[in-house]
């Protein structure tokens, strides 16, 4: 077959074209996983624990929301809710540390950080974050303006909750000077969610009350990292795919000599076309699929990675692995055959010629 | 066989080809002699069909250009050409860049063409690893093997020493001889020896 013949041939152009397909790619795929990995590990965290949340009414944003904890009473109270716990997210200097995420929450949901070592944090206690606890060697740590001893270290499936710091909730209060930033709220009955939901609403004026499925679609925060990853990915795509186009269109351009002379010999351009699409196919195509494996060893080793502290973490999609394959064959196909095609229609004897010069 | 009338050809503004016209019968060594630059390889190309002429008709067998419907496949079966510079494809074998000029009913002769043309030994070597002579001769047995009604060489002997200059000769008037229609553009007056018919060309006019 002439296309593996003139691949195999050529190996220090195959590389190149091999390498810049792989590269961009790579970039297509790891700007984007990013972005859905961020999104992702918020909905985790929020979804798994609950089917609804509560913050301050009018604060669009977790982080400064202050809701008073009191009301848990009330909720545990009413018919099919069959749990309920309240957490304070926050930002705090620890240690040398300049910022990691603080997590302050009543004794029962303590559990949901996997214990790795020590016991669960009493009141002026911290538990350390499997990441964050490489950084820190000492027994105790300062947050804020206090001093915490160390109870222990903890694993979680949600990879930057391991760059943080777990303290129960009342140490957190006085930290950030609020009751709770929200509570979660699990019901017996799930379709039963929306008439807990209005109980709730009913319960204090000064809450806004939503499913978590509804919450995360209308958190603000997700929206601003949604929107942006979408225009950076975007970006990543388009000058992706442009590269790749550029690339094998150039590499057309330097063949035209080849393909003078293929039509010099009677080859039709059907046969010039046909050879270079098999070229193009088995080019993108392995380029395609080691671009993926290296993305995907990169994103597997992202939370492993210390100096990240497990905030960036990355997770590809199906669907974006099978449309990045469509749009890297499609251009690369395209960036070839259009100018091959152009090519074709010109006299040989002028494709010899402008391949000499 | 070919026949133009009122041709002329333009490159950009320049024009290098004025009012030509020429036939070439069958079974003739033509002879294109000329300075460079006088016009001789444009006018080879537009006989050997790989360049349409700005102005003026070109007749094959009494038939416009226009009206050969398959023009790649006129050319695989009717026309060799052999360049100065060879133009083999580097990727591929003596053998392939062979067998890419030919259709599956010629493939059974290639090896017996290269033993004939005494480079039987080169058919597994690529381009690279081989003189540019044999290269030569290489690109003659591509420009054979069809065993075209015409053969068209553009300076077949420009980048060869003498000795190998004359095997090339001697190879196209074998082929003359066979029956097939040789036209030779060169600036080389040793062609004269084996042309039947000397074409000599000036400024884009034949004198």
């Amino acid at each position: 077959m002439i296309a593996l013949k003139a691949l195999s041939k050529n190996p220090f152009k195959s590389t190149l074209i091999f390498s810049s397909i792989t590269i961009a790619v790579m970039a297509i795929f790891l700007i984007s996983s990013v972005s859905q990995g961020v999104i992702g590990m918020y909905s985790k965290m929020i979804k798994t624990d609950g089917d609804i949340i509560i913050t301050q009414k009018g604060i669009s944003d977790t982080f400064f929301s202050n809701v008073d904890i009191s009301i848990m009473e009330k909720i545990n109270s009413l018919k099919n809710v069959s749990s309920s716990y309240a957490m304070i997210v926050g930002a705090s200097p620890v240690g040398h540390i300049p910022i990691a995420g603080i997590y302050g929450t009543t004794k029962n949901h303590l559990s949901h950080y996997k214990l790795s070592n020590g016991e669960y944090p009493k009141k002026g206690q911290v538990l350390l974050g499997k990441t964050i606890a490489k950084q820190i060697k000492s027994r105790t740590v300062k947050i804020g303006n206090k001093r915490f001893k160390i109870s222990g270290t903890y694993s979680s499936d949600v990879g930057f909750e391991e760059g943080g710091v777990v303290m129960n909730i009342e140490d957190a209060g006085k930290l950030f000077s609020r009751s709770a930033s929200f509570i979660l709220v699990s019901v017996s009955s799930p379709n039963m969610t929306d008439e807990i939901v209005k109980e709730i609403a009913l319960l204090n004026d000064d809450v806004e009350v939503k499913t978590t499925k509804s919450f995360i679609e209308e958190y603000n925060q997700f929206k601003i990292i949604e929107n942006s990853s979408l225009v950076i990915s975007a970006l990543a795509f388009a000058m992706g795919l442009m590269g790749i186009a550029s690339v094998m269109s150039m590499i057309v351009n330097s063949r035209k000599e080849e393909f003078g002379i293929m039509r010099a010999l009677g080859k039709s351009r059907l046969f010039i076309i046909k050879n270079l699409f098999f070229e193009t196919l088995i080019m993108s195509l392995s380029a395609y699929i080691f671009a993926l494996i290296l993305s995907l060893s990169v994103l597997a080793s992202l939370p492993h990675i210390e100096m990240l502290q497990g905030y960036v973490n990355g997770s590809l999609s199906l669907t974006t692995a099978l449309y990045v394959l469509a749009s890297t064959i499609f251009m690369a196909l395209l960036g070839s055959l259009i100018p091959a095609w152009i090519a074709s229609k010109t006299d040989p004897i002028l494709l010899i010629n402008q391949g000499c010069s | 066989m070919i026949k133009v009338s009122n041709v002329s050809h333009f490159y950009g503004d320049e024009k290098v080809l004025h009012d030509i016209s020429v036939e070439i019968k069958e079974g003739e060594f033509v002879f294109l002699s000329g300075d460079s630059g006088s016009g001789k390889s444009t006018l080879l190309s537009i006989l050997s069909t790989l360049l349409k002429p700005s102005s003026g008709e070109l007749l094959v067998n009494s038939s416009s250009l226009n009206e050969i419907e398959n023009l790649d496949k006129f050319r695989q079966e009717n026309i060799g050409f052999v360049f100065q510079f060879h133009y083999l494809i580097n990727y591929l074998s003596v053998y392939e860049n062979i067998a890419l000029a030919c259709g599956n009913e010629n493939k059974k002769d290639i090896k017996s063409l290269l033993e004939d043309l005494g480079i039987l030994e080169l058919s597994s070597r690529y381009p690279n690893e081989i003189s540019g002579g044999q290269r030569q001769r290489v690109a003659l047995a591509r420009a054979l093997i069809n065993k075209p009604k015409i053969i068209f060489a553009d300076e077949p002997t420009g980048s060869l020493d003498s000795k190998n200059s004359k095997i090339v000769y001697e190879l196209l008037e074998r082929a003359m001889k066979n029956g097939t229609t040789v036209v030779v553009a060169s600036h080389d007056m040793q062609v004269k020896e084996h042309a039947t018919q000397t074409l000599r060309m000036v400024d884009g006019k034949i004198q």
